[in-house]
């Protein structure tokens, strides 16, 4: 099966996440249209 | 950055081993707080929201890791965790050389030598490797005084 990024949408799951592996997070901000 | 970046496996592998991705709208509320006007906007944020990075527009895939690893050895480096910054900016100088990013990680590679052992010579010896590899890079103009020091 082919590989896919899998993003979150949620800043404070992110942040959550990022907390409890000591990881930096990766923030795109991308164009909606 | 969907059709090029993102789905290359080295970018996938990277980002998520070693980073959580977020993805959001630069409608959403919180693009504003963050002054994002242009996108791509790429950051590298800790836990807290803390922006340590940002690139403004499209990054080819071998462009992208190194200029992502800039930007959390910068969040070390501002975190004064300096032999963990000296180790991702070793990486670009070592992995990807002739990235746009190489220039910038050289600097920093010596300041973060130099903070992490109050030695001068890490800077010294940054100036000379930029001289030699990046002769006409602004990183190696910003190094230009540390030839000076012994």
């Amino acid at each position: 099966m082919e590989k896919k990024l899998q993003w979150l949408t949620e800043m404070s799951k992110a942040a959550e996440t990022a907390k409890a592996e000591n990881k930096f997070i990766f923030l795109d901000f991308f164009n909606p249209n | 950055m969907d059709t090029v970046t993102y789905p290359q496996e080295k970018v996938i592998d990277f980002i998520t081993d070693g980073m959580v991705p977020l993805r959001v709208a630069a409608d959403h509320p919180l693009a504003s707080g963050y002054d994002v006007t242009w996108t791509p906007a790429l950051l590298v944020i800790d836990s807290e929201g803390k922006e340590y990075h940002r690139v403004v527009g499209f990054l080819p895939d071998d462009e992208f890791v190194p200029a992502i690893l800039l930007g959390i050895g910068k969040a070390f480096f501002n975190k004064n965790e300096f032999s963990k910054a000296l180790e991702k900016f070793e990486e670009i100088m070592t992995s990807y050389p002739a990235s746009d990013s190489a220039a910038e990680a050289i600097f920093m590679a010596g300041v973060s030598g130099y903070k992490n052992s109050n030695d001068p010579m890490p800077l010294k010896k940054s100036y000379e490797y930029l001289a030699e590899k990046h002769p006409d890079s602004l990183w190696t103009k910003r190094a230009y005084p540390y030839r000076l020091l012994d």
